[in-house]
């Protein structure tokens, strides 16, 4: 079921507080939550937060195109590293 | 460089009586796996060229080059694929293999060591390097981005970053 629109997207309260101070003191830092429920808002753009999966965060650098997703759909709580073959990584 | 080969997949036995291999690719796009070929086992001891046949489950079935018969087929099971590194294309700035990011040093701008690349990863957001630390069995994460990684340098086996702050704690 959708959550009803008058109500706004959930976002824990002290990930709007620490996102905002880090974008208030300019200084390159990762934002570390715990709040994998948390939707990504478009002020959150360009931070990089530190996502927590139950075992370490994970630095998730906030692009355009996540807005609207939620933080833990970045944070996987498994990790499959697979093989290098010919993958590619690209430099953003 | 040019001397390093690369696992690109895995036999996995016979696929039918007819002498088909079952594969299974690890290339980013599974079918461009015979775009590679020739391929070689492990020790280079055999050489195989490659037709894909069909997609199966988890894979292909495809014909190899001297497998004629089931008993062939089951006897490659396990058998890993290697290619030479310099057969990959070329890629534009800012594009790099997993495979030549791995096993870099990592230094700080200041030429101070932070240990090694293990893995690249990507969760969804923008690509991860998995760093091992010097002396311990911790990893750390570091974005895959230009502020970050400010230089990749392949000759030099290292790359230089600036990473934020309370990332390595």
């Amino acid at each position: 079921m959708t959550r009803s629109v008058w109500k706004g997207p959930f976002v824990d309260a002290y990930v709007l507080k620490k996102a905002e101070a880090s974008r208030e003191s300019g200084r390159n830092e990762v934002i570390k939550i715990w709040s994998r429920r948390s939707t990504i808002l478009p002020q959150f753009v360009g931070l990089t937060f530190g996502v927590y999966n139950g075992h370490k965060h994970i630095p998730v650098n906030v692009s355009e195109d996540m807005i609207g997703q939620k933080f833990g759909e970045y944070s996987p709580t498994r990790t499959y590293y697979g093989h290098a073959a010919d993958k590619k990584a690209k430099r953003k | 460089m040019s001397e390093e080969r690369i696992c690109v997949g895995v036999l996995g036995g016979a696929f039918g009586v007819a002498g088909e291999v079952r594969l299974k690719s690890f290339t980013a796009e599974p079918e461009a796996i015979a775009d590679y070929g020739p391929f070689e086992t492990e020790d280079a001891s055999r050489s195989f060229d490659m037709q894909i046949v069909r997609p199966v489950k988890q894979g292909f079935a495809v014909r190899l080059s001297g497998v004629r018969s089931k008993e062939d087929a089951d006897a490659l099971k396990g058998t890993q694929l290697f290619v030479p590194r310099a057969r990959l294309p070329q890629l534009p700035d800012d594009e790099f293999y997993h495979a030549d990011l791995i096993g870099l040093a990592v230094m700080d701008t200041g030429g101070a060591p932070l240990g090694t690349v293990r893995a690249v990863l990507n969760h969804g957001a923008a690509d991860l390097l998995e760093i091992t630390r010097p002396g311990s069995a911790q990893t750390a994460l570091l974005p895959f981005t230009q502020t970050i990684v400010p230089t990749v340098d392949l000759t030099a086996g290292k790359i230089v970053v600036e990473p934020p702050e309370g990332l390595f704690d």
